[in-house]
């Protein structure tokens, strides 16, 4: 395997996106913004599977539940989980074409949240209101955005 | 865990107090911008509103003293002092099935875990996590928040529950016969011990009663813009020596 190479581009990427979520959005427009961090999480597991993989997921969903302020461990396991099937079948889905892939963006989007759906309810906790599907259709509105920005990097610096 | 958590909710406060420092800088421009004349308008209308408020205070002061006396009659309960923080809130937490704020005070400033927090209008939330410097605090509205209130009309007792809808508390269980009108204000009973009593909460907006139901399900609105306005209070008890017998 090479050596790794500007490895310090994706956590900075991943980092940024996860300050996207600080910015300020009035109380009832939450449920429409776009989940960056989990976006760039899915195009570096695509891009470079061998350097990113579960243990980033696990740590990009500790790092959102300590800014929503959500039991620690809360979105790292349907991150985790979405991860693992994105990351047995990336070769097919780089070739897919733009709709195709953010349609199965939109799966792993429902994947990801659906899991932390399902924690919520056994820790009893208030679920995401019906809305909360709006926002999955913003993320993945968001995708090729996302891929082509972060493609420009990775090309930029290298990035291996 | 909690300590993680405690130093998150520090970072967080410190990121956005930097993310939105241009925002700030902004609005202290604008504010600075002011025409003297609209300047000299506020001054005379805080003025105005200060006199008022101030006639007001007079009065509660002399019923406080008034209840003090009584309740020393009764040889009851101990007089509480309440005292006020004043704070600002500078984020909403970005998961969307809860209402929770950020505010830019914390332990050091004498923020304690249960805390109420105190809108302009009436009661807004309160503190769930405390940082050093920032602290959490859940709005009356989220849905997994309730509270005792009192129908100030007629003293009728209730829970308060949060929808998850930012205008909309729900009050269930309550028998459909019960004395509550649309137009009620609702206030804190003070049962719970969590809340002092006599804090408006909301205002019911509607009374729904299903024929052969027996609970009527109540709506009612918060008294406190809970959505708009970065300034809040919070309450801080100090338990004062006054009538203790």
């Amino acid at each position: 395997m090479e050596q790794a190479r500007s490895s310090w581009v994706i956590y900075l990427s991943l980092g940024c996106a996860l300050l996207f979520m600080l910015l300020p959005f009035p109380l009832e427009w939450r449920v429409f913004r776009p989940d960056i961090a989990t976006l760039a999480l899915f195009y570096w597991i695509l891009a470079l599977p061998h350097r990113v993989g579960v243990t980033t997921a696990f740590f990009l969903g500790i790092g959102q539940d300590l800014i929503e302020g959500s039991p620690i461990g809360l979105s790292s396991l349907g991150l985790m989980i979405s991860v693992l099937v994105l990351m047995s079948n990336y070769q097919r889905i780089r070739q897919f074409d733009g709709v195709q892939q953010s349609l199965m963006i939109l799966v792993l989007l429902m994947l990801t949240s659906g899991s932390e759906q399902w924690l919520r309810n056994g820790l009893e906790m208030p679920g995401l209101p019906w809305l909360g599907l709006i926002g999955l259709l913003s993320s993945t509105a968001c995708w090729l955005i996302i891929r082509e920005l972060l493609r420009l990097l990775r090309r930029y610096y290298e990035v291996n | 865990m909690v300590a993680v958590q405690q130093t998150a909710v520090d970072v967080v406060g410190t990121v956005t107090s930097i993310v939105l420092a241009p925002v700030d800088a902004w609005d202290r421009l604008v504010a600075a911008m002011n025409s003297r004349r609209d300047l000299q308008d506020e001054v005379l209308r805080l003025q105005q509103e200060n006199r008022v408020l101030k006639g007001q205070n007079q009065r509660l002061a002399a019923l406080l003293s008034e209840n003090a006396r009584y309740k020393a009659l009764l040889r009851s309960a101990q007089l509480i002092d309440d005292e006020l923080i004043a704070a600002q809130i500078i984020a909403v937490s970005p998961d969307a099935a809860r209402h929770i704020v950020v505010i830019d005070k914390g332990v050091l400033d004498g923020v304690e875990v249960g805390q109420p927090m105190l809108g302009e209008e009436g009661l807004m939330g309160q503190i769930i996590l405390t940082g050093d410097r920032n602290s959490r605090a859940v709005l009356i509205t989220d849905s997994a928040h309730a509270l005792p209130v009192q129908v100030n009309r007629s003293g009728l007792r209730a829970i308060a529950e949060g929808s998850g809808m930012i205008d909309r508390l729900l009050i269930r269980h309550l028998p459909a016969k019960s004395d509550i009108r649309v137009g009620d204000l609702l206030v804190t009973s003070g049962l719970g011990g969590r809340f002092p009593n006599g804090y408006p909460v909301a205002r019911v907006v509607e009374v729904v009663v299903a024929e052969g139901e027996a609970f009527a399900l109540v709506t009612a609105e918060p008294i406190s813009a809970l959505d708009r306005g970065r300034y809040v209070l919070v309450l801080q008890r100090t338990v004062g020596s006054g009538a203790e017998s």
